[in-house]
C-alpha cells in the first residue's frame, strides 16, 4: 500500500502513559475486596494498549463496584442504579470514537438493570463490560442479590434465600446477537488481565462476568474455589487465551474450548462444581448497532435544534 | 502469362491500371462486403445514439437510447395491449433517430417530445401508448449520435459528474471539519468566564419566563466547580487559521467566502499545466489544512512534533493519495492539431503523475505520408502518444474508436477515477471523407485493427496480465476478425464465406485512396483472384501468377471483386504486425509464454514416457493434467480404508483434521498426503514412545500405535498400557 507524506504526519501522534497517569484517587473499598483486582488488570490495560484518557470513558450505575470511574483518570459517569448500559450505549453512539467501559455490580446489572442488560446484549455496541459479581449487595450492606448463592443469609433473607442463583453466563448466551462471553476470577491476576484485554479487543459487546470476593458481607463463600485449583477450569482454545506456562503448573484443569462453539459455551456455562475461566464464547462477525445506524448526517448546531424542537412539539397541549 | 493477368500484376506491383482491362472504382459507392446490411444506420437499434445521462439509478453517465426505450418497455409494454404499446414507442424510437439523423438536437425528453407530437396528430392510440410510456422515462440527459463533436461531449459529461460526486465528498468532509473545529472554540468560549457570565447563560436558556431562575447565581457556581483550563493562544490562532482556509478554498464550489470555483477544463495541456502550477500553493495550503484539522479535532496536533513537519509540507508537490481530495483537471484536443509545445506540455502532465486526464481525439486516421512514395500512417500519431503513455507505466490508457465507447464506459470510469494521469485516445470516424457514417467508419477500425481498443489501468495490479486488456476487440486471438458474408451466385444459389475484415477492407472504404484498387470486370474473373488475407499471410511476393483480391458489394447489392496494389499489402501487413505485438502484451499468442509452454510441455512428455516404460502406473488423473507436476503416488485417502489389525499401527487418514500434532512429532514417521491428511510414511523411523506420544497428542484421537516392534525399547509396559485406549 502507497502511504503518503500525510498518512505518516497523522500517524505521529504516539504517547506512552505509566499506570500512575490512569489513577486517581484512592479506592475506598474494604480492605481486601477483589475490585481492587479489577481495577489494577483494568489499569494495566489502558497503559499498555496507550488509551488515551480524554479518549476513554467509564460508566456505571450504583454500588460499591460502581465507584469504579472516580478512580480512573479518565473520562467517566458514575449514573443511575441499573442504567450504566443505557447511558454507556449513548455515549458510544454519539461519540463511536471514544472507548467505552462499563463496571457494573450484580445488583446493578442482573437486578434493577435486568431489561438493559438483555437488550444491551443485543445491540451488541462495542463496548467493554465488566460485572463485578460478588454474590450480593455490597454498598448497602448486605442483601441478597438475584446471584447470591440458594441459601445466602443476608438482611433480607435472614433465613437463607430461597431461590436458585441466576447465572449470568448463561443468561448472556442466550440472548440473541450476543458476541463476546468470558469469566474471570479475580485472584488470578494473570488470567483475569488476560480476559480484560481480550475483551476490550473484541469489536462488539464484550461481557466479561468477574467472580469478585467481598471479604466485608460474604468473606467465605468463594473460598472452596479459591483454595482447590482443581475447581478452576481454564479455558483456552487456538482462537482465545493461550495459558502460560506458570499457569499451566498451578491450574491443571484446562480445557480447550472453541469459543465459536454455542453448544459446548452453554455447557460450560452451567457448570456448578467448577468454574470455568476464560473465553466461553466469541463471535466477531456479529452486527454492531452503531455502525448499522451509522448516518454521515453532521450534527450541526441546527439539525440538534430541530431535533430537539421537533420532539418536544409532541408534548405542547 | 495471359494479358489479363499481365495487366493485374502490373497493377499490383506498379498501381498503373490498364483501362482496357481493369476499371477505376472512384465513384462506386463500394462497400466492404461485410458491411452490407449495415448501410442504413437510422434503421437499425445499436449503442448509439448515447443518452448523456445526469442522474442515473445504477450510476452509470451513459446509456444507449435504445436500451432507455427498452427499460421503458420492460416496464409498461405488458398484457394484452403490450404489443401495440411495444410498437408504438418503438416507432418514436425511430423517429427520433431520424430526427437525429437530419440535425436535431436536444435531451432525450426534449426529443422525445418534439417525435411524438408529430406522431400522436395522426392516431389516438397512439398518442395514449405514448404518454403512458413518457409517463415511465426516468432518465434524461443530452442525446448524441456518433460524430465529431461526441468524444468531446462524452468525455466531458462523465468527467463532470465524476468531479460532482469527488466534490460532494469533499464538501461534506470540509463542512464536517468546519464544524468540529468551530466546536472546539465554541467550547473554549464556553467554559470561559464570559461563557459562564450570568448574561450568556440567560441568553442559552432561550425564551420563556425566566423571572425565578437566579443566573447570577448559576454563574458563580459553574465558574468554581469547573476547571479553568483553555485553548492556548497558538492553538486559538492555527485553530482560526484552518477555518479560513478551509472556508475560502476555489477547489469546490460551496466554499462560502470563496467565491466562484476554479475551472477545470481546459483545451490544451499548456493551458491546464500552466493553471495546476498556478494553484499548487493553495492545493498544498488546503491539503495541508484538512491534515492538521483531522489533528485538531482528534486532539493529536502536539506543536513539538508536528509544527516544523507540517511547515515543509508539501514541498514536494501532493501525491497521489493527496491529490485524489481535489478535482482532476481535464484537456480536451485533437490529435491533428497538437503542436510541438502542446505534445511537450502532455508529456510533462503524463510524466510528472498529475491529476490531468486527457482526451486527444483523431477524426482521421489514415495519413499519408509527407515521403513521396512513403507510408500510409494509420493513426501513427495517436497510437504513438497512447504507448508512450504505456511506456511511462502509471498512466490510465484507454485507446478507443468511438463505436466502442458505450462498451467501454467502465474503463472510462475508472480512468476518471484513477489517482493519476490518464490518456484517452479515442478515434471519431467523422473523417468527412466518404460517404459512411462515422460510426460505421470507427467500428472499421476496430475489425480492421487500423485503431484496436485497449486499456491499461495501473490500479489494477502490478502486471501486465491484470493492467492491461484488449478485451473490446473483436476474436481477439486471431489476426483479423471473421464475419459471415451470405450472396447469391449467379445460379441463385446461396453461398456463404467465412471472410475477414482486414485494414484494406478499411482503405476501400475511404474513396481518397481509390487507386490502390482497380475492379476487375466480371468476364475477366478467374482463379488467379486469390483472397487478400491469402496473400497477406505470405510474407514476400511468392510466385506471380496471383493477384490479391477483395470481395466488396456496389450500390445495386452485386458482388464486386478489386485488385490492391502491393503498397496496401504490406501496409496490411504492418498492421498486423502491430496488432501481434498487442496481441502478446494482452497475453495472446505471448511467445514468451508458448515457449515456456512448449519446454514443459516436453518435459511432462517425457516424465510420462519414462513412467510407462517403469513398473509402477502413472494414475489417470496425473496423466490428465499436463500442467501440474506429477504428483508422488501417496495412498489414497478417499479409498476405503482396508481392514486393519489391532497388532498393526495405523492412522483412519480421512478423518485427520491436519492438525500437525503428528507430523510436528516425527516428520520422518508421519507424513500428509495429497488431501494433507496424516499416514504412517515409515513406521521404523521412530520409537513406540511417540507412536504412543502422537496418539495421546491427536486431537480427534485417530491414531492408533498398535504393537511395538522393538522388544528392547525401554519402558515398553507402561507404553503398552498408555497405547490400550489407542488399539
Ligand atoms: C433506584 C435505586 N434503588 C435502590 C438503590 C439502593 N442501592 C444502592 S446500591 C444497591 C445495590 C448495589 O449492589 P451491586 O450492584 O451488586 O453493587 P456492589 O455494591 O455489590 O458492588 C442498591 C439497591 C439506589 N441507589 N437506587
Ligand atoms: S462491601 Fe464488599 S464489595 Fe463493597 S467494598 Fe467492601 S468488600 Fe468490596
Ligand atoms: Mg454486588
Amino acid at each position: 500500500m502507497k502511504s503518503s507524506a500525510t498518512d505518516c504526519l497523522l500517524e505521529l501522534y504516539d504517547e506512552q502513559h505509566e499506570l500512575e497517569d490512569y489513577q486517581s484517587g484512592v479506592p475506598r473499598w474494604c480492605t481486601g475486596c477483589g475490585d481492587n483486582a479489577i481495577l489494577t488488570a483494568v489499569q494495566r490495560l489502558c497503559r499498555d494498549e496507550a488509551l488515551r484518557p480524554e479518549k476513554t470513558v467509564f460508566v456505571s450505575g450504583i454500588g460499591c463496584s460502581s465507584r469504579f470511574p472516580h478512580y480512573m483518570k479518565t473520562y467517566g459517569l458514575h449514573t443511575l442504579h441499573g442504567r450504566a448500559l443505557p447511558i454507556a450505549e449513548g455515549v458510544k453512539m454519539a461519540r463511536p470514537d471514544l472507548t467505552v467501559f462499563v463496571n457494573t455490580g450484580d445488583g446493578d446489572c442482573c437486578s434493577i438493570g435486568a431489561a438493559h442488560w438483555i437488550h444491551a446484549i443485543r445491540y451488541n455496541m462495542n463496548l467493554t463490560v465488566f460485572l463485578h459479581d460478588n454474590q450480593i449487595y455490597g454498598l448497602t450492606k448486605k442483601q441478597a442479590s438475584p446471584t447470591s448463592p440458594i441459601g445466602t443469609k443476608s438482611n433480607t433473607t435472614p433465613r437463607g434465600s430461597y431461590l436458585d442463583a441466576l447465572n449470568p453466563l448463561s443468561v448472556t448466551l442466550g440472548v440473541a446477537n450476543v458476541s463476546f462471553v468470558a469469566q474471570a476470577v479475580d485472584w488470578i491476576p494473570e488470567s483475569l488481565f488476560e480476559i480484560v484485554k481480550a475483551a476490550y479487543h473484541h469489536k462488539g459487546f464484550s461481557f466479561v462476568r468477574i467472580l469478585q470476593r467481598c471479604p466485608e458481607w460474604l468473606p467465605k463463600s468463594l473460598d472452596p474455589w479459591m483454595h482447590d485449583p482443581d475447581r478452576i477450569q481454564l479455558l483456552h482454545h487456538e482462537n482465545a487465551l493461550h495459558l502460560s506456562a506458570g499457569l499451566s503448573k498451578v491450574y491443571k484443569n484446562q480445557l480447550e474450548h472453541d469459543p465459536l462453539d454455542m453448544n459446548r459455551a452453554r455447557e460450560i456455562a452451567s457448570s456448578e462444581h467448577i468454574c470455568p475461566v476464560g473465553i466461553l464464547y466469541q463471535n466477531k462477525d456479529v452486527p454492531r448497532y452503531e455502525e448499522t445506524r451509522h448516518s454521515n448526517v453532521l450534527r450541526t448546531n441546527d439539525l440538534v435544534r430541530k431535533g430537539f424542537e421537533a420532539e418536544l412539539d409532541k408534548y405542547t397541549v | 502469362m495471359d494479358s489479363d493477368l499481365q495487366a493485374q500484376i502490373a497493377f499490383y506491383l506498379t498501381g498503373q491500371r490498364s483501362a482496357s482491362q481493369l476499371e477505376t472504382i472512384a465513384g462506386r459507392a463500394l462497400h466492404p462486403a461485410l458491411f452490407a446490411a449495415y448501410r442504413d444506420l437510422t434503421r437499425l437499434r445499436y449503442d448509439y445514439p448515447l443518452v448523456l445521462v445526469e442522474a442515473h439509478d445504477d450510476g452509470e453517465f451513459v446509456a444507449p437510447l435504445s436500451g432507455l426505450v427498452d427499460a421503458i418497455l420492460e416496464k409498461i409494454a405488458k398484457g394484452a395491449d403490450g404489443e401495440r404499446i411495444r410498437k408504438h414507442v418503438l416507432r418514436l424510437e425511430q423517429e427520433i433517430r431520424a430526427g437525429l439523423a437530419a440535425g436535431a438536437g436536444g435531451s432525450f425528453s426534449e426529443l422525445w417530445d418534439a417525435a411524438a407530437k408529430s406522431l400522436i396528430k395522426s392516431d389516438k392510440r397512439q398518442a395514449e401508448s405514448l404518454s403512458r410510456a413518457r409517463a415511465n422515462l426516468k432518465a434524461d440527459g443530452r442525446v448524441l449520435d456518433c460524430d465529431a463533436a461526441l468524444p468531446y461531449q462524452l468525455f466531458g459529461h462523465a468527467w463532470r459528474i465524476t468531479q460532482l460526486q469527488r466534490a460532494h465528498a469533499f464538501s461534506g468532509n470540509i463542512d464536517r471539519l468546519v464544524l468540529k473545529l468551530s466546536d472546539i472554540l465554541k467550547a473554549d468560549f464556553l467554559n470561559s468566564d464570559a461563557g459562564k457570565s450570568a448574561e450568556n447563560l440567560r441568553s442559552s436558556f432561550g425564551s420563556g419566563p425566566m423571572d425565578n431562575f437566579d443566573f447570577a447565581a448559576m454563574s458563580r457556581i459553574l465558574t468554581k466547580s469547573a476547571p479553568k483550563a483553555s485553548l492556548t493562544a497558538s492553538r486559538r490562532q492555527r485553530i482560526e487559521q484552518l477555518l479560513k482556509v478551509l472556508q475560502s478554498q476555489k477547489f469546490f464550489p460551496a466554499g462560502a467566502a470563496g467565491g466562484t470555483p476554479y475551472s477545470f477544463a481546459f483545451d490544451s495541456c499548456g493551458g491546464a499545466l500552466e493553471a495546476y502550477c498556478e494553484r499548487l500553493p493553495q492545493a498544498i495550503e488546503l491539503a495541508k489544512a484538512v491534515a492538521i484539522g483531522e489533528l485538531e479535532i482528534k486532539g493529536e496536533y502536539s506543536e513539538a512534533k508536528h509544527e516544523a513537519l507540517f511547515a515543509s509540507f508539501g514541498a514536494n508537490g501532493l501525491d497521489a493519495s493527496e491529490l485524489v481530495l481535489f478535482p482532476d483537471y481535464l484537456v480536451r484536443i485533437n490529435a491533428e492539431a497538437m503542436s510541438g509545445a502542446e505534445q511537450h506540455a502532455m508529456n510533462e502532465i503524463l510524466s510528472a503523475d498529475l491529476p490531468i486526464k486527457v482526451l486527444v481525439q483523431s477524426d482521421d486516421v489514415i495519413e499519408a505520408s509527407s515521403l513521396p512514395n512513403g507510408h500510409l500512417a494509420f493513426a501513427l500519431r495517436s497510437k504513438q502518444l497512447a504507448s508512450m503513455a504505456l511506456g511511462l507505466s502509471s498512466v490510465f490508457v484507454l485507446q478507443s474508436p468511438a463505436s466502442s465507447l458505450y462498451q467501454l464506459r467502465g474503463q472510462i470510469q475508472r480512468g476518471l477515477d484513477f489517482a493519476g494521469p490518464a490518456l484517452f485516445s479515442i478515434f471519431s470516424g467523422a473523417s468527412a471523407a466518404g460517404s459512411l457514417p462515422p460510426y460505421l467508419i470507427s467500428a472499421a477500425a476496430l475489425e480492421s485493427r487500423v485503431f484496436p481498443a485497449y486499456s491499461f489501468d495501473p490500479s489494477a495490479g502490478s502486471d501486465w496480465a491484470s493492467r492491461f486488456s484488449l478485451a473490446a476487440n473483436p476474436q481477439a486471438d486471431l489476426d483479423w476478425p471473421l464475419g459471415k458474408f451470405v450472396y447469391e451466385d449467379e445460379a441463385h444459389q446461396t453461398v456463404a464465406q467465412q471472410l475477414p475484415f482486414t485494414l484494406i477492407d478499411f482503405v476501400a472504404c475511404d474513396p481518397r485512396y481509390a487507386r490502390h484498387f482497380a475492379m476487375v470486370p466480371r468476364a475477366r474473373w478467374s482463379d488467379t483472384l486469390k483472397p487478400v488475407e491469402q496473400v497477406i499471410a505470405g510474407d514476400g511476393r511468392g510466385q506471380l501468377n496471383t493477384v490479391p483480391c477483395l470481395i466488396m458489394v456496389d450500390g445495386e447489392n452485386r458482388l464486386q471483386k478489386l485488385i490492391v496494389d502491393e503498397k496496401l499489402i504490406r501496409e496490411a501487413r504492418r498492421c498486423r504486425a502491430m496488432w501481434n505485438s498487442l496481441q502478446e502484451l494482452g497475453g495472446i499468442h505471448n511467445s514468451h509464454a508458448e515457449r515456456l509452454l512448449a519446454s514443459e510441455k516436453k518435459s511432462w512428455e517425457a516424465i510420462v514416457k519414462a513412467a510407462a516404460s517403469s513398473a509402477v502406473p502413472v494414475a489417470a488423473t496425473t496423466a490428465a493434467a499436463p500442467a501440474e507436476k506429477a504428483i508422488a503416488a501417496a495412498p489414497a485417502a478417499a479409498e476405503a480404508e482396508p481392514e486393519r489389525s489391532p497388532d498393526e499401527a495405523y492412522i483412519e487418514s480421512a478423518r485427520c483434521s491436519t492438525c500437525n500434532e503428528c507430523v510436528q512429532l516425527n516428520g520422518k514417521m508421519f507424513a500428509y498426503d495429497g488431501n494433507k491428511q496424516a499416514y504412517i510414511a515409515d513406521v521404523n523411523a521412530g520409537t513406540y514412545a511417540q507412536l504412543v506420544e502422537a496418539a495421546e497428542n491427536c486431537q480427534v484421537s485417530i491414531i492408533h500405535p498398535g504393537k511395538p516392534r522393538n522388544a528392547k525399547e525401554p519402558g515398553l509396559e507402561e507404553l503398552v498400557k498408555r497405547a490400550e485406549a489407542f488399539l
